[in-house]
């Protein structure tokens, strides 16, 4: 297999091997091929959007966790019933899960079985904790339990901020790709963990992969991309070395700027392991080895890549895709080539790349911003007051009134952090003429209110503060009860601006309270510029 | 596809809303519709017995008058009261379309309804103009001949109004130049033997006033002249001269000054006096119930029985009488 190693990766082995001492030993012991496995496998995939008051939302932590119990229970070996997902879940959960895990590997050693733990995790990390919405849970007590668990092999795959310093202290390493080779099958026994990113480095998601660049390479990696020794198993090794290489290459450019995710190992026995096995499902993809070498990419319906496969020449690879549609798209130097493939259950589809068409860039089936994929509908009801500035205005013309409504909120559709709005609300309440030469008559005013607005949010933890732009049609009408007087009717677009903030009570509840600042022509009894605020509450629920 | 959608609802929403903009939401238009008197305020309240009695006139000559008979006086200011109301009703109901309509032109202290074809004189338009001047406003029913300069205007309809009463309640002049009508080749159809129809009211408080002054044909001051008033008590009176009736036999019409007041049950007195003509000086008071039969009658000129009947069964209207 050393065989198949570029020279310029094999010297820069060589001489990690000679700057780090024990590395190389380490580093061989644990490289060898992977083995039939007959791990009793259990899982715990935690994904969590929220990490408390000074930590910004996620868009993409819950997807991620989804996607990893996908992967682990279709090709890692992890029977459904041994996996646990939790998404959005707190610490206290996270432990109750996790021991209720323990309990079951503590009955399966007692059978006599191997037993191996996958714990992963996608979301906020900070000051040394992992933080599950407002709950948090300590690097060092995590290690610790982890070290205690009654399982041979223990892997954490943590996806988050600095999860690095959960690494530090047992030699993480800003290191390049592993090289993978093989060797003789031996026992792995001990603690494996995968961080995102360095201790001192920010994780870093992406809209056009809808997840973190670390997570979703880690998962097209064990789809199959990672499969370099093209024996249709992917080994811990090879997915992070793949993970590795192919995040600090996408972070590289970023304003964050390039994010390395580091590993740490502390195995007894020696020996890699397998994580997936390609051919677990019978249904997926192969690419014959005719095909074009290249980078291929497999799109799904929402237009985000789920795997990718970077191919050699001559080489037969297997993606295990789900069933479903896919869009692939092989990238050339002046153009794509594009096509559709159809996995079906239980069968295997073999890619035939003379049926891709030639389309420009401009065709490229990925969307860039990922929209639709990460905009999310709110819907609520609000109450509060309209008033206008001018004195005689709101005593003779335009009334103070109470406004009930209802209001759909779209998230994230033309940006992040945007917030397209669509309000309506009603209010009214009774008046009395007094006016110069008409004094006495009582009537019944009423204020229809219809909005679009676009505000930007700044979230911060629970908090989102937002200022805006909104545009609104305002219906103003009054009826006299005295049949004397006909019922009269204003109406006009009226613009404005809005502020406030968003405080999130649960996760899907949210309550904001703002202000807006609005502008009204008036123009029946003369052109008038009349200004009006409004105060309202707004209670939200996310579906 | 969806991108497409959005792109587009954006700008047709914005021209939907710019179409449905504007209203009629305007504290001086209530003013201005506020500056017209209501019908019902400037109608002659008659009693109920009015209606059920019959509203039409039987005899234009007053017979002789019969203790325990049919007042016919009653009947006939009752009957003058209604030919009252009717001309009052005409004026206002012309204007009631203009006011239940929204204005055409909103200036400042005015505002102007039209102009608009006018149907029933074809090959005219008509417009409605009114002004404000604090709490006086003046209204103006004019016409011209279609297509004509704005100077063509003429006015049919002039009026007047103070608002300080409420609702539609003050004091105002409406008047109708049937003359002026005429010399525009208008048709006054029943009206030609008048010149000019003034009404004058107060409707503010009571006791309110309503006045009628017909100006014939010629004439340079009002021959006939109806007025109406009403007090808190609910009592009403109507006055009103008419001369040139052939009362009693001789060579001279008479001139009639007759004051009828009645009570809200249709009890009534009614005095008359006759002006000018053969019977000049005389003077006739008669009483009448609520089912318009004479109970207490007086006459000047029979010196044997000037009174018949009982005169305490005349009603009590000292109310409607003018405080020095």
């Amino acid at each position: 297999m050393t065989g198949l190693v570029p020279a310029p990766v094999r010297g820069l082995v060589t001489k990690l091997r000679a700057s780090l001492p024990g590395f190389g030993l380490a580093f061989a012991l644990m490289s060898t091929a992977a083995q039939a496995d007959t791990l009793h496998r259990f899982a715990l995939i935690a994904g969590n959007d929220t990490g408390g008051d000074d930590t910004r939302p996620l868009s993409y932590a819950r997807d991620d966790a989804r996607k990893m119990h996908d992967l682990l229970t279709r090709l890692g070996g992890v029977a459904p019933s041994d996996a646990k997902l939790l998404l959005d879940d707190d610490a206290k959960d996270f432990l109750t899960a996790l021991s209720d895990l323990e309990q079951r590997a503590r009955a399966a050693q007692t059978r006599g079985e191997r037993t191996a733990l996958f714990v992963y995790y996608s979301g906020h990390a900070k000051d040394g904790a992992l933080r599950l919405g407002d709950s948090r849970l300590a690097f060092d007590a995590l290690k610790r339990r982890l070290a205690d668990a009654p399982v041979d092999i223990r892997i954490a795959i943590l996806d988050s901020c600095r999860s690095g310093a959960l690494t530090r202290t047992k030699g993480a390493r800003k290191a390049p790709a592993f090289d993978v080779e093989s060797g003789a099958a031996r026992d792995a026994r001990g603690v494996v963990i995968l961080t995102s990113s360095a201790a001192d480095e920010d994780s870093q998601e992406s809209d056009a992969l809808g997840g973190s660049y670390f997570s979703h390479h880690l998962a097209s990696g064990l789809l199959g991309d990672a499969d370099r020794s093209g024996d249709g198993r992917v080994t811990l090794f090879e997915a992070y070395s793949h993970a590795y290489a192919r995040t600090v290459a996408d972070t590289a450019d970023s304003s964050a700027g390039p994010q390395h995710p580091t590993f740490s190992y502390d195995l007894a026995g020696n020996g890699d392991l397998v994580l997936t096995d390609l051919r677990a499902s019978a249904e997926g993809l192969v690419v014959p080895g005719g095909a074009p070498a290249g980078s291929y990419y497999f799109v799904d319906p929402g237009g985000l890549v789920v795997a990718e496969l970077d191919k050699t020449a001559d080489t037969e690879r297997r993606v295990a895709l789900a069933p479903g549609t896919y869009r692939v798209k092989r990238r050339m130097s002046d153009r794509l080539r594009i096509g559709e493939v159809e996995i079906a259950r239980g069968r295997t589809t073999v890619l035939e790349e003379p049926r891709l068409k030639d389309a420009p860039f401009s065709d490229d089936p990925v969307k860039g911003a990922a929209r639709g994929r990460d905009t999310w509908w709110a819907f609520g009801l609000t109450g509060g007051y309209q008033s206008f500035f001018d004195a005689a205005t709101r005593q003779s013309l335009f009334l103070s009134v109470p406004l009930f409504g209802a209001e759909a909120e779209l998230h994230d559709y033309f940006r992040r952090d945007w917030v397209w709005g669509f309000d309506a609300a009603m209010g009214g309440t009774r008046g009395v003429l007094a006016l110069p030469t008409l004094a006495g008559p009582t009537y019944r005013y009423s204020v229809v209110n219809l909005g679009t607005s676009l505000t930007t949010e700044w979230p911060l933890g629970r908090v989102a503060p937002f200022v805006g732009a909104r545009l609104a049609y305002l219906i103003l009408g009054r009826q006299f009860e005295d049949a004397a007087f006909p019922d009269q009717r204003f109406a006009m677009v009226s613009p404005g601006l809005v502020a406030g903030a968003r405080l999130q009570l649960s996760r899907s509840v949210h309550l904001t309270t703002r202000g807006r600042l609005q502008y009204l022509q008036y123009n029946v009894d003369a052109q008038r510029s009349l200004g009006y605020w409004e105060l309202a509450a707004l209670l939200t629920y996310a579906p | 596809m969806r991108e497409h959608a959005m792109r587009n609802l954006a700008p047709a929403l914005l021209c939907l809303l710019a179409v449905a903009c504007g209203g009629d939401f305007s504290n001086d238009d209530l003013e201005f519709q506020n500056a017209l008197p209501q019908r019902q305020d400037l109608a002659a309240k008659l009693p109920d017995a009015a209606s059920r009695s019959g509203q039409g006139l039987r005899s234009q000559q007053v017979g002789l008058q019969v203790l325990g008979g049919t007042s016919e006086l009653a009947l006939q200011a009752y009957a003058a009261g209604t030919r009252f109301n009717v001309s009052v009703d005409a004026l206002l109901s012309l204007l009631e379309l203009f006011r239940n309509a929204p204005p055409t032109t909103r200036e400042t202290d005015r505002r102007i309804w039209g102009p608009y074809p006018d149907k029933d004189h074809p090959g005219h338009e008509v417009r409605f103009v009114m002004e404000r001047q604090g709490a006086q406003f003046a209204y103006l029913l004019q016409y011209r001949p279609t297509g004509t300069r704005e100077d063509a205007w003429w006015t049919y309809l002039p009026g007047t109004f103070k608002a300080d009463g409420g609702i539609r309640k003050g004091e105002g002049t409406l008047a109708l130049d049937l003359k002026e009508a005429r010399g525009h080749g208008f048709d006054t159809g029943d009206a030609t033997s008048l010149d000019r129809l003034d009404i004058g009211y107060q409707t503010r408080a009571l006791p309110t006033r309503v006045e009628l002054l017909f100006t014939g044909a010629g004439a340079t001051l009002p021959l006939t002249r109806y007025a109406s008033r009403q007090v808190p008590e609910g009592l009403g009176e109507m006055a009103f001269r008419l001369p040139g009736q052939d009362l009693v036999p001789g060579g001279l019409l008479e001139t009639l000054d007759i004051l009828a007041r009645w009570t809200p049950d249709g009890r009534g007195v009614l005095e008359l006096n006759i002006l000018e003509g053969d019977a000049k000086g005389a003077k006739y008071t008669e009483c009448w119930d609520s089912r318009t039969r004479i109970t207490f009658l007086r006459r000047n000129w029979d010196f044997i029985n000037p009174t018949e009947g009982d005169a305490a069964t005349c009603p009590d209207v000292s109310a409607l009488v003018p405080k020095p």
